[in-house]
C-alpha cells in the first residue's frame, strides 16, 4: 500500500513538471532577468498568436494611474504541449504575472509564471532567467 | 484488500484535488494537459528499439523528431578539440551581427544545417524524402531522391536543392544552390551563396538520428568541417501549427550584438 500511495504522490508530482522552453530569439536580448517584475491586473486582451501568445494586463499603480503592460508567454504549440489552451485566461480575470521586464523600458515582460484569477499558478514558457535553455 | 486500495487511492486523489481548491473547467483541463505534456517527457526519455525497416529493406527514418542541427552555436557539434576555421571576413561579418537581424527571429527559415526549437516530421516515399518543420517557419524541405546530379542554373534559395542517395544505412544528403541570407546559429556564424552541405543520417536506434554534417564553403570557412548532431524521436508527438509571421513583436525590442539565447 505504501508502495502504491508513493506511486500516486510521484504521478502529482509530475503534473507540475514541465518542460524547459527555447524560443526562436535571443530572451537575453530582449528581456533582463535581473530585472524581475510583478504585474498583478486585469487582463485587457488575450492573443493566442504565434511566434508569441501574449496578454495585456492594467496594472494600477499607488497614484491610480494604469499602465497597460504587454506579457509574452510562450508559443502556443509550447503552451498546448504544457497544458494551456486558449481558453484559460479571460478578458477581465484578475491575475499575478511574475517575469522580466524588457531590457529597453518597454512595458513589456516576459512571463515566468502566471497566477489566474482561481489562484492557481501556471507554467508561462518564458526562455530566460532560470528556466535555462537546453540543447536538444 | 485490493478494493480498499482501490477505495484509498480515489480518497487520496478527492481529496489531493480539494486541497487544490481549483474546481474551474479550465483549470481540470491545463490538469489534464499538464499529465499529458509529463507523461510524453516520460516517452521522450526513453524509447528503446532497433532501428525500423520499410518493406524494401532501407531504414525507416520517418517520425517526428526534436533536434539534429545547430541552435545556438554550431560550434559545439565540432569533434573535441578542434576549431570553426573561419576566414578573417566572415569573422568580421559575425562579430558585426545584431540579435534583431537574426533572420529566425525575423520569422524566417533556418537554412541549413540549423534548426528551430520545434519538433519536426520526416516523410519518407520511393522518390522524395520531406522534412516537415513545425516551427520557425511552418515550412518543408525536400530532398530529391530519383535524382543524381543537381541542375546547372540554379537560384540561391534558403533551403538549396537536396539530391540523396543510400551509403549501406546513411542517408546521404547533398545541397547546393543556397542564398546567404541565414545564419547557422544564434550566434551569427555565416556563410555564403559557395555553400555545399552533405548530411549524413543514420538513424542508430528506433529514438535516435544522428546527423553528420559537412560544411564547405570557401567563401567564409578555410576548408571543410563536419559537426555532428543528434536528433531525439518524439514518440506520439504531432507537428501543431506554428505561423510566426502572425504577430512578431520582438525584433525592434531587441538589443546587442547576436548571442545565444
Amino acid at each position: 500500500m505504501r508502495a502504491k500511495l508513493s506511486v500516486l504522490f510521484a504521478g502529482v508530482s509530475l503534473l507540475i513538471a514541465v518542460a524547459p522552453a527555447i524560443a526562436h530569439h535571443a530572451f537575453a536580448a530582449e528581456y533582463d532577468a535581473n530585472k524581475p517584475v510583478t504585474l498583478k491586473g486585469k487582463v485587457t486582451k488575450f492573443e493566442w498568436t504565434n511566434p508569441h501568445a501574449r496578454f495585456y494586463v492594467d496594472v494600477v499603480d499607488e497614484n491610480g494611474k494604469v499602465t497597460n503592460w504587454n506579457c509574452e508567454l510562450a508559443s502556443p504549440n509550447v503552451l498546448k504541449r504544457n497544458g494551456w489552451s486558449s481558453k484559460l485566461l479571460n478578458v477581465g480575470d484578475v491575475i499575478t504575472v511574475e517575469g522580466s521586464a524588457a531590457k529597453d523600458g518597454a512595458k513589456m515582460a516576459n512571463a515566468k509564471t502566471v497566477t489566474l484569477a482561481n489562484g492557481q499558478k501556471v507554467f508561462a514558457g518564458s526562455t530566460g532567467g532560470d528556466n535555462a535553455p537546453v540543447n536538444p | 484488500m485490493a478494493k480498499y486500495l482501490r477505495i484509498l487511492l480515489v480518497v487520496a486523489v478527492l481529496g489531493w484535488l480539494a486541497l487544490s481548491s481549483q474546481s474551474s473547467v479550465e483549470a481540470a483541463r491545463y490538469r489534464a494537459g499538464a499529465a499529458r505534456a509529463a507523461a510524453q517527457q516520460r516517452r521522450r526519455e526513453a524509447p528503446k528499439g532497433p532501428m525500423p525497416r520499410l518493406a524494401d529493406g532501407k531504414p525507416d527514418l520517418s517520425g517526428v523528431w526534436n533536434g539534429g542541427g545547430p541552435i545556438e552555436d554550431i560550434t559545439v557539434g565540432l569533434p573535441k578539440g578542434e576549431t570553426i576555421p573561419i576566414l578573417p571576413e566572415a569573422q568580421k561579418i559575425m562579430a558585426a551581427r545584431q540579435s534583431k537581424d537574426d533572420p529566425e527571429a525575423n520569422c524566417l527559415p533556418t537554412g541549413i544545417p540549423r534548426i528551430a526549437p520545434y519538433p519536426w516530421r520526416i516523410i519518407q516515399t520511393p522518390t522524395h524524402i520531406f522534412f516537415l518543420f513545425e516551427g520557425n517557419i511552418h515550412s518543408y524541405r525536400q530532398i530529391f531522391m530519383s535524382v543524381s546530379k543537381h541542375p546547372d542554373d540554379l537560384d540561391p534559395t534558403w533551403y538549396g536543392h537536396s539530391i540523396g542517395h543510400w551509403e549501406g544505412d546513411t542517408l546521404v544528403v547533398d545541397t547546393i544552390g543556397f542564398n546567404d541570407k541565414f545564419w547557422f546559429d544564434f550566434v551569427g556564424h555565416p556563410h555564403t551563396e559557395k555553400l555545399h552541405t552533405i548530411e549524413r543520417y543514420t538513424r542508430k536506434d528506433l529514438g535516435t538520428l544522428v546527423n553528420e554534417v559537412t560544411i564547405d564553403d570557401p567563401g567564409a570557412y578555410s576548408k571543410p568541417f563536419t559537426v555532428t548532431f543528434t536528433a531525439r524521436l518524439l514518440p506520439g508527438e504531432e507537428l501543431m501549427e506554428y505561423i510566426c509571421q502572425e504577430n512578431e513583436q520582438d525584433t525592434k525590442h531587441i538589443q546587442g550584438p547576436a548571442r545565444k539565447p
